[in-house]
């Protein structure tokens, strides 16, 4: 195997993960589809999951010729992110907390919260007086005005949360 | 209904001002770097469900008109972005409007002879060509685009209420919400990126004084057949459906490469190379719109947020919108113009003395008001947590898939047209197993056989393009 094709299978093994994994979601799919009572319901579904299931296990096939050295390797499709990876997930953890907690907490106390955290897990600059001032108040403007806009304006009955019925 | 009851239903007060509004609000967010036209639509879409269509339409029609020319900001940064971007925005964008005014109407008359089975090939002919043309491997992008289709299953079945591809979750009972996912799929991908690494603040160099309304016409006026050339290129490749702003750019850049004249240095600041590829970027806005609502097939990535707000407001798209809902795609065309014309406005105001603090913005600002924009917005659909929950899932699952090479447009494609395909495909196998002539029902009408061949050609197409582009390489190094 030469280098080139060494360097871009182990940089390109999530591909074969992330088609293996589409692969089982076709099967499981196709499996579901036999619990419906109406065919109609069934036939449209089972067709998509086999194709999904013949086009996985085609990238995955690929991907082995690659590994393999049968195929060139196309090193440009996946995409190499650098950055924090614990910025990454902390956002996704405090979005989806706030969108849990909302029902309890109400959408004004979890948009604030969620907000702040946010506005931490962003910041990659230094923390001056000035911004420990200006940021924060942005960021309630931010949320009330929002919240004036959908709640009152719009009409959307946002969460009040059972903490405070 | 005439066609002056619509232009004058467009210019009532309420109307022009929604159209400013939107053309300044998705300026700003399209100006702001990192985020994308799409994005704009996106998380501004969901102020629209509580307004009646006609409003609905114009305002969305005028963020995305505002969103696109708000992209060049950032990318121009060359005096003032405001001028001579915005004329040519103005005048590029009402070629791609007055397309979608005179082809939309005959073309939805050509489609009104589509049956079932037509429409399900028209929706593989969109996937096919989304997939093909979308970056990266045509395999993969095939692969989203089933996963996309497969996605619009999960629920209960309109046909006949069964429960399907839950795997026993209560929150997936009720569906896939399509501009939830949308928001999810174009929105939380982005954020995840921009979190992770520290801000790039673009240093803006150049000091603009005044409008310089003459200098940029000048300008524009010895490159009119570039201006026009580019527009047209714009408003084919936004009928095109899933080929964007990006494609028609580059195509009428290259273009413009090639035609240019002594003197004119492209790639060292050549006006002439943003007036290529701003017009066609902005002319992808009508042109977009004629598959989108002609046929119910997205045009760009944008229209198909646009068009998944449709769906929330009861209408469908397709040849009969044209008739069932004349007065109000009438009135939103006609609005599309205006907006279009507020441009010019908008673009010179902001461009003169917004652009600079918006371009600029804090990311440590950014990545929560728009993460809060799409939590409130994606709730406002349908009063839902689970919606929610699932955008943010969606998203992070978009965010991986893109990682390794599976685009997120194919399996927005295939959530859009799911019910399409599946609605054609689920009738015409019922008439053909009824005359017990499944294969001549899918693939013996005239008009299938066409959209079939197109969609064999647009497969094929890329490996084409590859061996043709390759050909010559070969010869040489041998």
């Amino acid at each position: 195997m030469s280098n080139d094709v060494q360097r871009a299978s182990s940089s390109d093994a999530g591909t074969a993960i992330v088609a293996a994994l589409v692969t089982l979601f076709g099967v499981a799919a196709i499996n579901d589809t036999y619990d419906y009572a109406d065919f109609d319901s069934a036939v449209f579904p089972r067709t998509v999951a086999i194709l999904l299931v013949i086009l996985s296990l085609a990238v995955l096939l690929r991907w082995l010729a690659q590994r393999a050295g049968f195929a060139a390797a196309p090193s440009s499709e996946t995409v190499e992110n650098g950055g924090s990876w614990l910025r990454r997930i902390a956002l996704v953890v405090v979005m989806l907390c706030a969108g849990f907690a909302m029902p309890w907490t109400g959408f004004l106390l979890t948009a604030l919260v969620s907000f702040g955290l946010l506005l931490v897990i962003a910041m990659h600059d230094p923390w001056t007086p000035a911004r420990l001032v200006v940021y924060p108040l942005v960021g309630v403007a931010i949320v009330l005005g929002f919240y004036f806009l959908f709640a009152k304006l719009l009409m959307v009955p946002l969460p009040v949360g059972s903490w405070f019925r | 209904m005439s066609g002056f009851e619509a232009l004058f239903a467009a210019l009532t007060p309420l109307n022009l001002l929604l159209a400013l509004a939107g053309v300044i609000s998705g300026t700003v967010i399209g100006a702001i770097p990192g985020l994308t036209a799409t994005m704009a639509v996106a998380v501004l879409v969901p102020l629209t469900f509580g307004m009646p269509p006609a409003p609905a339409l114009i305002l969305m029609g005028a963020i995305y008109t505002g969103a696109i020319y708000g992209g060049a900001y950032s990318a121009i940064l060359l005096n003032t972005p405001g001028t001579p971007s915005a004329i040519a925005t103005t005048l590029d964008g009402l070629v791609g409007a007055i397309a979608l005014l005179t082809l939309a109407p005959p073309l939805s008359r050509v489609a009104l002879a589509f049956g079932p089975v037509e429409y399900f090939w028209l929706a593989i002919f969109g996937l096919s060509l989304i997939s093909a043309i979308s970056e990266g491997s045509l395999l993969k992008g095939l692969a989203g685009g089933a996963l996309g289709l497969l996605i619009s299953c999960i629920g209960v079945a309109e046909v006949s209420a069964d429960v399907r591809l839950t795997f026993g979750s209560q929150t997936l009972v009720a569906g896939i919400n399509v501009v939830a996912a949308l928001i999810g799929l174009f929105c939380i991908p982005v954020l995840i990126d921009l979190v992770a690494t520290p801000g790039q603040h673009l240093q803006v160099v150049a000091e603009p004084r005044g409008f310089r309304l003459g200098e940029a016409v000048r300008v524009i006026m010895q490159r009119k057949f570039n201006l026009l050339r580019s527009s047209i290129i714009g408003t084919i490749v936004g009928i095109l459906p899933g080929a964007g702003g990006s494609v028609a750019g580059i195509v009428a850049y290259s273009e413009a490469r090639r035609a240019a004249r002594p003197g004119e240095h492209y790639g060292k600041g050549e006006p002439g190379g943003v007036i290529a590829s701003e017009s066609a970027n902005n002319a992808t806005v009508g042109g977009g719109f004629i598959p989108t609502l002609v046929l119910g097939i997205p045009g760009t990535p944008p229209d198909a947020v646009i068009l998944g707000a449709l769906l929330v407001q009861g209408m469908r798209t397709g040849p009969t919108l044209f008739t069932d809902y004349a007065l109000i795609v009438y009135t939103f065309i006609w609005s599309l113009l205006i907006a279009t014309i507020l441009m010019l406005p908008a673009g010179l105001l902001l461009g003169r003395y917004a652009y600079k603090s918006i371009i600029t913005l804090p990311k440590a600002l950014l990545v929560p008001s728009v993460a809060f924009m799409t939590i409130i917005g994606t709730y406002a659909i349908r009063n839902s947590i689970s919606d929610v929950v699932i955008m943010i899932v969606l998203g992070v699952i978009g965010w991986i898939l893109g990682r390794f090479g599976f685009a997120a447009a194919p399996i927005v494609l295939g959530l859009i047209l799911g019910p399409i395909a599946e609605q054609g495909f689920v009738q015409a196998w019922t008439i053909g197993s009824a005359q017990q002539d499944l294969v001549g029902m899918f693939f013996g009408r005239p008009i299938s056989i066409a959209i079939i061949a197109f969609t064999v050609f647009s497969l094929l197409s890329p490996l084409l393009m590859r061996r043709w582009k390759l050909k010559p390489e070969v010869a040489h190094v041998e």
